[in-house]
């Protein structure tokens, strides 16, 4: 799939958003390490809000026609995709109302306080839900079709607002072990979700050239895909890594999401870190944009079967289009194979 | 009712006549019109809402080629329906017929992420997608003759590898051929229940020669008698 | 901010017209809809003879043709002081651009007509082309055949006295079998796709010989993968298995074919391997009945098929059945020796062989339907044999092409499905007699008419276009030695022949609609310099070089004067029988075109600009006794023009109230009544006339009437040529009359000139290093961008903007070659540089391309960069128009040495990896900067006839 930039940021902001906001609410909740202090709250709520923010902007900026940007919530009833701008548009006025609450009363107990929070938190989860369903749902993205995408975001999410609050306390209170275990714990677990989901999608699918063509008896190949250059399907769909290179953006995933924000909160929990554990977060979302990046770029929309650009268990496509499976970079990197479809 | 296509790849000789003309139906009908980027430049490219791509079945020397056009399959499980957030995507209750609704489209390209059959395409400039129409601007339309109240496609192709007509009625030509040359649908797997069909390559029994006369040798000018037969 | 073109119109009330198509030669009809000067849809026309209603991807994306940016808009006029070549124009009058053409030609015309030189590309108006250059009085005319087909229409036309393509269809709704030779998507195109279809779905086998599959062979029952130039003798080896079985049509041979004809057998003597003739010249034939010499076209004779006989002077005659059985039984032609030269498998040549023998005399099909034949004796029914056939330039463009579609209509005739339900049959106005009457023009006079068509049907070596010496008297040196029976004339010599003023220079050049500098031209980079060459005297070689076309084509970027055409949806056209028939098997058809839109351009269609310039020239059809002009205009013209008395160009609504058909006085409405009748006309045949043409009485007088035929004789089908043996005899000098005096010509006709056809390996193929150059190289036809010239198609080159070179994939893998590769294709005339791509459809030992995508950068109305030029390529530069040299010997065209026609299919290559970081096609040409006023190339179209878009 295409790797566009707003859905990478769309996804990864306000995920990041509504885990803050979730952690928020978690820790006030159980006053965790004593809860976060008024301002604090505000402060995060804030943050979470901005990233909300930035990530709904940056999804419109994916929209060829904004104008009709607000008939996106008219089919709730079957569109994840609609679920989601409910669930978002329905987040700002109970975070709005929580932090103004907090700001204003200089607060974070309260009945009042306690509905808004885990109110605003609960919204959030499900947006982050519907957000992971608007990919799990399609059955024409095998690598997508799965409850594991959910529940990555759902990781990604938590472990992302849980990195940026314990790296708050550790800014300005000094080190917090509680707050920074639990971003670990969260960090290691989207770690392992992650791990979960690369293994399962390295499977093979059972859909092939010779079944989507129903020519099953003998090798298929792609003669001609009929057009010399690219079209709007091979624009959004052919997009792909060599393999090699998706290796080493795994890796970055793992030391800039994963390893470094851990360690750097550890250190920040030893006191060695004083704003260097910024550090943590701004990896951590650095790792996390990268892991957003592959989760499109290696998805492969069934449509590439027909374009003969999709690895299977068959020999069936162009070898000199099998991107992503082992073809030389300098094909993958041809225009043709990825047109220049953008608007000039 | 359920209107659809049926694609004969027995004879399709895969020229492009299909796409071709439903283009230029389809650039001034209800949809307009079907942008081209770069028609005269580096990388032309441009909307159409059929595209025919070509395989190699086997190994030579006993390979096939198979020209394959595709184009919206106006599923019975339309998921791009389904997912399109704004209603712009709806499926015609009366006939079954796929379309979007222009006006309500922001082109978020969600519909074709879950198409499966690369139906449908955003068209940047107007920002909206467009998507087969199955001519629906022309197989209603009461001024023109009745023969000609078909898609585009259908009308044009010369190997008449393309048929018109409701999938639910048993009787249509559609649904009899379907039945009786074993048409099938792409990807049953997914669940879309795609009303077009594809009809198969015929497999052709063998011509028997064994009525003909043995030869035996090769030099039998002098043995042959004249048969008496009037100019 | 990128240019946008908007085409968004107020909406009018569509208007319905229609028309025939001119995307290629097919000829479609066209249902137009109109809406404010635009055109909102094309589609085929249902009533139309040719494509009842279909239409292909080049017809629907005409609209396209319409709005492309290379269309030409002025005349115009090399800039004075640049180079020819440089691309620098200014834009002209027509008031000046006919003043300075006029006044060249009346010049030349008063002096040596043969300097002006017209030669026309795929036009479909050669009729009113070939009469301006006869009434100009100059032999150099002709149009595009000899590139593209003649051997198809010469072996057909001297064989059976028609041909395929627009000579003859198979059988579609009948036949069972049917064997397609060769590439075809060219010609043609939606009649064979609803034929194809026709077939298939009636139960019947389709059978592809072709070295690749593609296009129509794609959807062919079998595949039978075959090594160029080899179609004789695959051909012939089944004839070999049919003749061993015994199988064939006796009844068929012994009534319609000179088969049963006595042949005179005195090696080495004059009169050897000629018809043995009476005193009034009747061919004889041994009577079984009368046991007597008979004249053999005697109706009631008895004639043996086969036998050898003393003449009363002792000398020893043969009939042609038994020289050809004596031919073909030889082992050589057995199928495991065929084999070995066509790649294709002995058991697959025998079994086809015995498919169509069982089809044709197995499950013969009858038309109870009563008729006369020739003789007047009473048939009831017509007997079918439900096998047909077509071949084109797969075939036909091979130096042994000639021989090969001879070798495929013997099989034809052996199985008798000559003009019968199911087979092959003729369409109007052939079949004509064999081979057709009208002789070569030979005498060019100033201010002086010739006295017959340029172009004919010579029989013997009298009839060549030829000087005393023995000197070709025409440019292109068709009808001469090295092409004798060159009928359509050797265009892809004219450049090479002028520059090398060899027969002789001349002045003025006019190419209308022919790409000669690109594309069409064997050697395209070479003949692009001769273009520019200039004598010691500075003075251009070609002196003066006339293009007529309607797009900025490659050709156009070498004029000296550019005359801009009109697109065939702004002009009158007629498509004639006269000209290049659009008959039915089963009707006699023609067809116009008319202005459906108004032009926008200052353009004008050649035709009218012709008729101008000939009463200019005051030519005598164009003007009247007064000197003023005879016609108005092209329509005026075909309205009143009759070459014999009641025919004319159009045979539709002819008499003066437009209710006769095919010969009639002039009618004044005949244009509209075309008009009201969707552009169309046709005469439905008799069903009793319908079959057996060749020997059907009700059908050779009604031919006779209509102009077609000169007398109602039956038409002789002619298995051994005796117009072939006598340019033999001229080789091995037993000849009584012209004989050629180098040994290189007496070789070639000694050699080729076979009166039966026979399997040679093409001539350059015998010139070059088989082991050096291991593979085939030849072109198919893509249907949806073929004929060329519409690559500038907005729609059409998103399907195909670039070519590939298409090896096998087991053999590509073998020599280590991968899909995508850079390789350099290397032939004995040059290399290209060009990308790979391993199929399975390709026989081993060959690799091919799709012909003419590529383009030279700047023309077509493409911007620079355009893929076309960057990465299509052509595969001419590896083709040379002249045989490769040989010691001792004057050069010689690369071409049939019996017709003339290009052999563009002989080529051999090597092909070798490039260097790592050699990409790209190579050669490339300079780009060609754009003409003035040319139109804005858009960075975005978006074509809408409606009011408002979206």
């Amino acid at each position: 799939m295409n790797p566009s930039l707003a859905v990478i940021f769309l996804t990864l902001f306000s995920g990041a958003g509504f885990g803050l906001m979730a952690v928020v609410a978690i820790v006030n909740d159980f006053a965790i390490d004593g809860g976060l202090s008024p301002l604090r709250t505000a402060i995060l709520v804030a943050l979470s809000l901005l990233l909300v923010t930035m990530g709904m902007i940056s999804s419109t900026a994916h929209l060829a026609n904004p104008k009709n940007a607000w008939r996106a919530f008219t089919r709730w009833r079957t569109s994840w995709l609609a679920r989601e701008g409910v669930f978002a548009v329905l987040f700002y006025p109970v975070a709005i109302a929580y932090l103004g609450w907090v700001f204003f009363r200089n607060t974070t107990r309260g009945d009042g306080a306690l509905v808004l929070a885990n109110t605003a938190a609960v919204i959030g989860l499900i947006t982050i839900f519907c957000q992971g369903m608007i990919y799990a749902c399609l059955r024409t993205i095998r690598q997508w079709h799965t409850p594991l995408v959910p529940a990555n975001f759902y990781a990604m999410g938590l472990a992302l607002g849980m990195t940026m609050l314990a790296t708050s306390q550790v800014l300005t209170r000094g080190p917090d072990l509680v707050l920074i275990s639990t971003a670990c714990a969260l960090l290691v677990a989207a770690a392992v979700m992650k791990a979960i989901y690369y293994f399962w999608i390295g499977a093979p699918s059972g859909t092939t050239l010779q079944t989507a063509t129903g020519f099953t008896r003998g090798k298929v190949r792609l003669l001609d895909q009929g057009h010399t250059f690219g079209t709007f399907l091979t624009h959004e769909f052919s997009n792909c890594i060599p393999a090699a290179r998706a290796r080493n953006f795994r890796i970055a995933v793992y030391v800039l999401g994963f390893l470094a924000p851990i360690a750097i909160l550890i250190a920040g929990a030893h006191g060695l870190l004083r704003l260097g554990v910024l550090f943590a977060p701004l990896l951590a979302f650095i790792g996390i944009g990268i892991e957003r990046y592959l989760f499109f770029v290696q998805a492969k929309h069934v449509i590439n079967l027909y374009h003969g650009r999709m690895p299977g268990p068959l020999p069936q496509m162009h070898p000199a289009l099998r991107a992503g499976a082992g073809a030389a970079d300098t094909m993958i990197n041809k225009t043709r194979l990825v047109p220049s479809y953008e608007k000039r | 009712m359920r209107l659809g296509l049926v694609i004969d790849l027995d004879t399709c000789v895969g020229c492009h006549a299909c796409a071709t003309a439903c283009k230029e139906w389809n650039t001034s009908a209800m949809t307009a019109p079907l942008t081209d980027y770069d028609p005269y430049g580096k990388e032309p490219s441009g909307v159409w809402f059929n595209r025919i791509r070509h395989y190699e079945i086997g190994e030579y020397p006993n390979n096939k080629t198979i020209n394959f056009p595709m184009s919206c399959m106006h599923c019975e499980n339309a998921e791009c329906v389904t997912v399109c957030p704004t209603g712009a995507s709806y499926k015609r209750a009366e006939d079954g017929i796929v379309l979007v609704d222009q006006d309500k489209c922001m082109g978020c390209n969600y519909c074709s992420w879950a198409c499966p059959y690369g139906a449908r395409e955003l068209d940047r400039e107007s920002g909206t997608m467009k998507k087969c129409t199955l001519c629906v601007d022309r197989i209603y339309d009461e001024t023109l003759p009745v023969e000609e109240r078909q898609p585009a496609c259908v009308l044009a192709c010369p190997a008449h590898a393309r048929l018109f007509g409701d999938l639910d009625d048993p009787e249509s030509t559609t649904s009899r051929a379907v039945r009786e040359r074993g048409g099938y649908a792409l990807m049953p797997e997914l669940n879309y229940n795609p009303t077009n069909h594809y009809l198969p390559p015929r497999t052709r029994p063998a011509i028997s020669t064994s009525d003909l006369p043995r030869g035996s040798l090769a030099r039998k000018v002098k043995e042959w008698v004249n048969r008496v037969i009037e100019r | 901010m990128a240019a946008v073109e908007q085409h968004d119109h107020t909406h009018g009330t569509p208007e319905i017209k229609y028309s025939t198509c001119y995307m290629c030669a097919c000829r479609c009809g066209i249902k137009v809809t109109i809406e404010d000067n635009k055109v909102r849809f094309i589609q085929g026309n249902r009533n139309h003879p040719i494509n009842k209603g279909v239409l292909c991807a080049k017809g629907s994306a005409g609209i396209m043709k319409q709005c492309s940016p290379a269309r030409l808009r002025n005349p115009l006029l090399r800039k004075p002081g640049t180079e020819r070549g440089a691309g620098e124009f200014i834009e002209i009058s027509w008031d000046q651009a006919l003043d300075m053409l006029t006044e060249r030609l009346a010049r030349i015309r008063a002096t040596d007509p043969n300097k002006f030189a017209f030669f026309t590309g795929r036009d479909q108006m050669q009729a009113l082309t070939r009469l301006f250059a006869e009434q100009f009085g100059t032999l150099n005319w002709s149009a595009h055949g000899g590139f593209c087909s003649v051997n198809m229409a010469a072996a057909g036309l001297y064989t059976m006295g028609y041909a395929f393509w627009e000579f003859g269809d198979p059988d579609w709704d009948r036949t069972k079998y049917f064997m397609l030779w060769g590439v075809a998507e060219d010609h043609n195109s939606n009649p064979m796709k609803i034929g194809i279809e026709k077939v298939k779905s009636r139960g019947g086998k389709f059978v592809g010989i072709n070295p690749a599959r593609t296009g129509y062979q794609a959807v062919a029952d079998e595949w039978v993968p075959i090594r160029p130039g080899t179609d004789a003798m695959l051909a012939l080896s089944m004839v070999h298995v049919l003749l061993s079985r015994e199988i064939f049509d006796w009844e068929f041979l012994i009534r319609y074919t000179n088969a049963p004809f006595l042949v005179v057998q005195t090696p080495g003597q004059k009169g050897d391997g000629l018809m043995w003739r009476d005193e009034a010249g009747h061919p004889l034939a041994w009577d079984l009945k009368k046991e007597a010499f008979v004249n053999g076209l005697d109706a009631l004779c008895h004639p043996a098929l086969f036998g050898e006989y003393k003449t009363p002077d002792g000398r020893t005659v043969k009939t042609v059945m038994t020289l050809l059985t004596e031919r073909y039984l030889d082992p050589r032609f057995a199928p495991e020796n065929a084999a070995k030269i066509c790649g294709v498998p002995a058991a697959t040549i025998e079994r086809l062989a015995l498919e169509m023998a069982h089809v044709a005399f197995k499950e013969t099909i009858e038309i109870p339907v009563e008729w006369t034949d020739w003789a007047g004796r009473k048939h009831d029914k017509f007997i079918g044999r439900p096998v047909s056939m077509h071949a084109m330039r797969g075939v036909s463009a091979h130096s042994n092409g000639f021989q090969a579609a001879r070798a495929i209509h013997f099989l034809q005739i052996l199985l008798g499905t000559i003009d019968c339900p199911g087979g092959f049959r003729a369409k109007a106005p052939y079949p004509r007699p064999v081979p057709s009457p009208g002789k070569p023009a030979r005498h060019s006079a100033p201010d002086t008419p010739l006295d017959a068509h340029p172009l004919g049907f010579p029989t013997a070596p009298e009839d060549l276009v030829i000087d005393d010496e023995g000197r070709p008297l025409r440019i292109d040196k068709a009808y001469s030695w090295e092409a004798p029976i060159a009928n359509h004339g050797l265009m892809h010599m004219v450049i090479t022949n002028a520059v090398k003023g060899d027969p002789y220079p001349i002045d003025t050049l006019l190419f209308f609609m022919a790409n000669m500098a690109w594309n069409s031209s064997m050697n395209t980079a070479n003949i692009q310099d001769m273009l520019r060459a200039k004598g010691p005297d500075g003075e251009y070689k070609i002196p003066f070089l006339v293009v007529v076309d309607a797009f900025h084509s490659e050709t156009v970027h070498f004029a000296d004067l550019v005359l801009p055409d009109t697109t065939y949806l702004e002009r009158y056209d007629a498509i004639s029988l006269l000209d290049r028939p659009i008959s039915e098997p089963d009707a006699v058809c023609d067809s116009i075109r008319h202005p459906l839109l108004t032009l926008d351009r200052n353009v004008r269609a050649w035709q009218e600009v012709m008729i101008e310039i000939g009463a200019r020239l005051k030519l005598p059809v164009f003007t009247n006794a007064d000197g003023t002009p005879k016609y108005k205009g092209y329509k005026d013209f075909i309205t009143y023009y009759e070459r014999e008395p009641g025919i004319g160009f159009l045979a539709g609504y002819r008499g003066a109230d437009g209710s006769k058909a095919l010969r009639g006085e002039p009618n004044p409405n005949q244009w509209e009544r075309y008009i009201e009748n969707q552009g169309f006309f046709q005469y439905h045949l008799p069903k009793s006339i319908r079959y057996l043409r060749f020997a059907n009485k009700g059908y050779l007088e009604f031919a006779k009437e209509a102009g077609f035929l000169r007398t109602a004789e039956p038409i002789v089908i002619e298995l051994y040529s005796e117009a072939i043996q006598r340019f033999r005899l001229a080789g091995l000098g037993l000849y009584d009359g012209p004989m050629p005096k180098e040994r290189v010509d007496q070789e070639r006709l000694a050699t080729y000139f076979d009166p039966l056809p026979d399997y040679y390996e093409p001539l350059e193929q015998q010139r070059v290093d088989k082991d050096e150059y291991p593979f085939f190289a030849v072109n198919q036809r893509p249907m949806m961008m073929y004929h060329s010239w519409d690559s500038q198609n907005a729609w059409l080159r998103q399907i195909i903007a670039q070519n590939h070179l298409y090896m096998n994939r087991a053999r590509g893998e073998k020599l280590g070659l991968k899909d995508e590769d850079w390789v350099w294709v290397e032939s004995h005339n040059g290399k290209i540089r060009v990308q790979l791509r391993l199929i399975e459809g390709c026989q081993e030992d060959t690799v091919w391309t799709w012909n003419a995508i590529g383009k030279q950068s700047g023309t077509w109305g493409l911007k620079p960069g355009a893929p076309e030029a960057t990465e299509g390529f052509l595969m001419n530069h590896l083709i040379s128009e002249l045989l490769p040299e040989k010691e001792g010997e004057r050069r010689i065209t690369n071409s049939d040495p019996i017709t003339g026609q290009a052999a563009w299919y002989d080529l051999r290559v090597k092909v070798t990896r490039a260097a790592p970081g050699e990409e790209g096609v190579w050669p490339t040409f300079a780009n060609v900067p754009p003409l003035p006023g040319a139109a804005p190339k858009p960075d975005v179209l978006r074509y809408n006839t409606r009011i408002k878009a979206s």
